[in-house]
């Protein structure tokens, strides 16, 4: 772990300009190439033939028509993939379905064709008969007695990495229980205070401008080759191989632009059923979503339903939290990559208070339902819009300020957080004082109004990246990662730090994008890892070019002090404060004209000891709304969100992540609802599935919270999910502030308010 | 969805003639941002794409001579709402216009298309029909004239025949104490369809007696639903001596909503009432601030 001190002046004034991407000049022009852009001589398109019902049998398929086309190079079942299976851990979801359909949408056969009209026409022509099955449509009917078990043969699916964990129930995906004290019913039952609700939160999505897609090609070598906007391409590598059983060199996966991802490009699906096509026809293969089926089809957030017990003493002290967070897992769990199956950040529901004992229950079910996969904060999103409402109400039962009531039990350095967080340094009071102080939290209100917050905590990620660098005699820096720009900056991270670690001016150092088989793994883009493992990877390579160059200095400047120092991009006295020579200079004396010198790295976060508390991220939103008690239409009419996130590398992308991270929050709390109606996802498009424009943001301050305690170089930790969860339950607090009423429900639509205005 | 024959006519009757020769495969382009996005989602497939763009003549705000406006069919929604002549005479139109999608949109969609398009939450529709608006129709038969409230059919569907083309919107001269304003209730995004809307105008004598009144409701049915209970109730009173709430609730009646993202048919009916309420405050000068 890096050092908890303070970075330099010099370090902190090159890390405060605000930065130009070298990327962005090829992004506005257009000349930066996203998947969907790509072509090759010969590519065929791809579509496929989904599933109408929710759970059916495959009784046969016919494809002689739809094959007997003009245009159609190939039509792939089921039966030509049988057995291949993929997930990101447990490898539940086959390539296409044979013998059973579990979700409408589920893909039953790809279409390869000379156009997407004849590609679509082929789908069409393809004749299934189907036997439909009884579906369960949610977690409550899929636990049941009676209910069918979806995965029958279960037992012989694959997982990476060790064993999967047994679960309570067949359709049960994952299970996670976290416990704390010794009875908790007792501590219920001498309880001055109890609060008891049954939250739900709705299926949402990532909403990215670039829907998935893919270009899949076999080259000379029999090597399938895979551009894709998965920013994960060594772990989907793994899993093309796994379902093709092919070696891993076989497998070349390159994802370079991606066009938004939100949390939603960590999982693929296209990319199967396209290599299949690849195989079949020795053609280049090209698939790009549409925006109907990234709604209805892929990586859905997961609808929960959470059953929250929250009871405090006579004093205001949390003395139980009991918390069930039932997940709408789908149709397949083989979008979640962590071994239990289910969502890292589902047990956060009182992520940053003192609560000593607890019992916290994450279930992930299976359903006939569209698959749950990641979004922006995975898990955190449900269970702090429980949590977070839970104690707010507890503490308007006890009569006492909700501000005051958090104060009193949230985490101080030392305390555990309710699930068993341990914080390195916890900031969970200075949030809390930070946002409530920027919203007014104490100002008289008008009729109508309220002001409510929210409080929370977040792991930063962790990981590994190798990175490799080429040094020419001009002086230009090349480094080599693996890792996918995903639009939120991470190349940006790795050009900055490599060059305020070496002393350099960033604009010599391009970063340059390599496929699977051109460096070692790292595993993507996600968890809000990049800044932690990009940012300590590249100054692990800046200190080895200053090493480089101090080692030749004698060749470079002989009368040259030894004590010299590389800083601003110059080599420097450091007694005089002299300008020796310039970076350039001396690049151009130590190589000769061809000469290029090749470092490399590899940075790999340590994992925490068992009494080392964690690197986390504190953050705290508060807002004022307006109530039109009429309508039930909510207005935040003003917002501040408080952070904890260590050192900023790069203050323009840092500030997007934390306001856009609030906006998102703002649609899933007042927006976004993907229902599924007898396993229907509706609406289907972004005419009726609306996220915020700019006309909807409130005015928004962002306060900093400044320490240098961060896992990243210079004490940096992370920004990507950080704000977006938090803002729901600040709103939902502030309507009870302002009404009277509690919504329980997400969105906190105009509808939800106006009903419950309705019931008070 | 892969091909179609596209064909731009140099003039009106062309136009007619292709329409009349490719009957059911033929559909009429405008702004396009209604028609090519159901055709990209394959909604429809037209076999012969007739792109309005050349004719002559349908570009323009004219005074008709008696206080009234011909809008040009091929005019943006926003040259419309820009147009000196528009914003002097009909202001209430410049700001119902402005009410539509964003400027980029507004900068595309023509107010033909609009119309034609028959969407019912769209927001021209019932402002213009409070405003007493006509459409001038070109077809094989000739040229006539229809009252916009007569126009719309059902969801999509308006009585325009195969071959016919609206070549013009006119709007007549409105009495001098008239009040006119449209409400678009938005409860999600700025940018959204609306929930409900309600386009209203009362005209007013020297005594403040409302001598007519225009209550139309937009998105609460298949087309724009002239409240026309609430007119009755509202003619020949006092201003001051309205009972809002009581007419709000018999324009509740009249809506025919149904469930969809933007609401459920409960919650529109109850939002045709609240957002009447609202409208007529306005026009009564009596609104609470909200």
């Amino acid at each position: 772990l890096s050092a908890a001190k303070p970075p330099d002046a010099g370090t902190l004034a090159a890390l405060s300009r605000p930065e130009q991407r070298f990327e962005a000049a090829i992004k506005v022009t257009g000349a930066a190439k996203y998947v969907a852009d790509l072509s090759m001589p010969g590519m065929l398109r791809a579509a496929y033939l989904l599933s109408p019902y929710p759970h059916a049998r495959i009784v046969s398929i016919s494809t002689e028509r739809a094959r007997s086309l003009p245009g159609v190079h190939a039509v792939v079942t089921g039966d030509d993939v049988r057995g291949a299976r993929f997930g990101r851990r447990l490898q539940d979801r086959p390539v296409l379905a044979w013998d059973r359909a579990l979700f409408i949408g589920d893909r039953i056969a790809a279409v390869a064709a000379e156009s997407e009209g004849t590609a679509a026409e082929a789908v069409a022509a393809i004749e299934v008969e189907y036997e439909e099955l009884p579906p369960v449509l949610d977690p409550e009917s899929a636990l049941a007695d009676t209910a069918p078990v979806l995965h029958p043969e279960a037992a012989d699916y694959g997982f990476f990495d060790g064993d999967r964990p047994s679960v309570p129930h067949p359709n049960i995906q994952g299970h996670v229980l976290v416990t704390q004290g010794s009875d908790l019913e007792a501590a219920f039952a001498g309880a001055a205070h109890v609060v008891e609700r049954t939250y739900r939160t709705p299926r949402q999505h990532a909403v990215p401008l670039e829907t998935h897609a893919c270009l899949v090609w076999v080259d000379a070598d029999d090597r399938i080759h895979i551009a894709t906007t998965n920013k994960t391409p060594f772990p989907l590598r793994r899993q093309l191989a796994t379902a093709f059983n092919l070696p891993a060199d076989r497998v070349v996966v390159d994802a370079g632009f991606i066009g938004g991802d939100f949390g939603g490009k960590g999982y693929s699906i296209d990319e199967f059923a396209c290599v299949a096509l690849a195989l079949e026809t020795k053609r280049p293969i090209r698939s790009v979503a549409t925006y109907s089926a990234e709604l209805g089809q892929i990586n859905t957030r997961h609808a929960a339903t959470m059953r929250v017990r929250t009871a405090c003493d006579a004093d205001g002290y949390l003395i139980a939290h009991d918390a069930r967070v039932e997940l709408d897992g789908g149709a397949y769990a083989g979008a979640k990559p962590l071994p239990h199956l289910t969502l890292a950040g589902a047990t956060a529901t009182l992520a940053g208070y003192v609560v000593p004992n607890v019992r916290i229950e994450v279930l992930s079910v299976y359903t006939n339902n569209v698959p749950g996969g990641h979004v922006r904060s995975p898990g955190e999103v449900q269970a702090l819009f429980a949590g977070e409402s839970s104690i707010d109400e507890l503490a308007r039962m006890r009569g006492e300020d909700p501000l005051s009531f958090r104060m009193r039990n949230a985490v101080r350095q030392g305390d555990h957080g309710a699930a068993g967080q341990r914080y390195r340094e916890a900031r969970a009071v200075q949030v809390l004082a930070a946002a409530a102080d920027g919203i007014g939290w104490t100002r008289p209100k008008r009729q109508g109004a309220g002001v409510g917050i929210a409080m929370s905590a977040r792991h930063v990620g962790a990981g590994k990246l190798p990175l490799r660098l080429e040094l020419r005699p001009d002086g230009r820096i090349q480094v080599f990662t693996g890792l996918p720009e995903q639009g939120s900056g991470g190349w940006q991270v790795l050009r900055r730090s490599l060059a305020v670690s070496a002393g350099l001016d960033e604009r010599r150092i391009d970063v340059v994008h390599l496929a699977t088989d051109e460096i070692g793994f790292d595993p993507g883009v996600g968890g809000s890892r990049v800044t932690h493992i990009a940012s300590r990877a590249a100054e692990r390579l800046g200190a080895d070019l200053r090493e480089w160059l101090f080692e030749r200095l004698p060749q470079a400047g002989p009368t040259w002090p030894n004590d010299v120092e590389l800083r601003d991009d110059s080599v420097v006295d450091p007694t005089s404060g002299e300008v020796l020579s310039s970076f350039d200079t001396v690049v151009a004396r130590l190589l000769r004209p061809e000469e290029v010198v090749k470092l490399s790295t590899t940075f790999e976060a340590e994992p925490h000891g068992p009494d080392e508390g964690g690197d986390y991220d504190f953050v705290a939103c508060a807002v004022e709304v307006a109530v039109d008690a009429d309508t039930g239409r909510i207005t935040v009419v003003d917002a501040v969100v408080a952070v904890d996130v260590g050192t900023v590398i790069n203050p323009v992308a840092h500030r997007g992540q934390l306001e856009g991270g609030f906006v998102f929050g703002l649609s899933e709390a007042l927006m976004e609802e993907l229902a599924a109606t007898d396993g229907i996802v509706s609406p289907l498009s972004l005419a009726d599935l609306k996220v915020p424009s700019v006309g909807d943001i409130p005015p928004l301050r962002i306060v900093h919270v400044p320490t240098f305690v961060g896992p990243g170089a210079f004490g940096a930790k992370m920004a990507g999910e950080l704000t977006n969860a938090v803002v729901a339950p600040a709103i939902s607090n502030a309507i009870a502030d302002a009404m009277g009423i509690r919504v329980t429900e997400l969105p906190l639509s105009a509808e939800r308010v106006h009903r419950a205005l309705r019931e008070r | 969805v892969d091909r179609y024959q596209y064909v731009r006519p140099p003039s009106v009757d062309e136009a007619i003639e292709i329409l009349q020769g490719h009957v059911d495969e033929a559909y009429v382009l405008a702004g396009g941002t209604a028609l090519t996005l159901l055709i990209r989602q394959g909604l429809l497939q037209p076999g012969v794409l007739v792109d309005l763009i050349d004719l002559p003549g349908l570009r323009d705000v004219r005074d008709t001579g008696h206080g009234g406006l011909h809008i040009g069919p091929l005019l943006t929604l926003r040259e419309i709402e820009r147009a000196p002549l528009v914003i002097e005479r009909q202001p209430g139109v410049a700001s119902t216009l402005r009410e539509v999608a964003t400027v980029r949109v507004r900068n595309q969609a023509t107010l033909g298309g609009n119309l034609a398009h028959a969407d019912p939450a769209q927001d021209p529709p019932p402002a213009l029909i409070a405003l007493d608006a006509s459409v001038e129709i070109s077809g094989p038969e000739g040229r006539r004239s229809v009252a916009l409230d007569e126009f719309f059919v059902d969801v999509f569907e308006t009585i325009l025949g195969p071959a016919d083309i609206i070549t013009g919107i006119l709007i007549p001269s409105t009495p001098p104490e008239t009040r006119f304003h449209y409400e678009k209730f938005l409860p999600r995004t700025v940018d959204d369809y609306a929930t409900v809307s309600v386009a209203g105008r009362l005209d007013f004598d020297e005594d403040d007696v409302i001598t007519g009144a225009r209550v139309v409701l937009g998105a609460v049915g298949p087309v724009p639903i002239r409240a026309t209970a609430v007119e009755t109730m509202l003619a020949g009173a006092n201003a001051a001596e309205i009972d809002v709430d009581a007419v709000a609730a018999e324009a509740a009646h009249a809506a025919d909503p149904v469930d969809d993202a933007r609401g459920s048919a409960d919650y529109k009916r109850e939002m045709t009432r609240v957002i009447t309420a609202r409208t007529l405050r306005r026009l009564l000068g009596t609104e609470v601030p909200n």
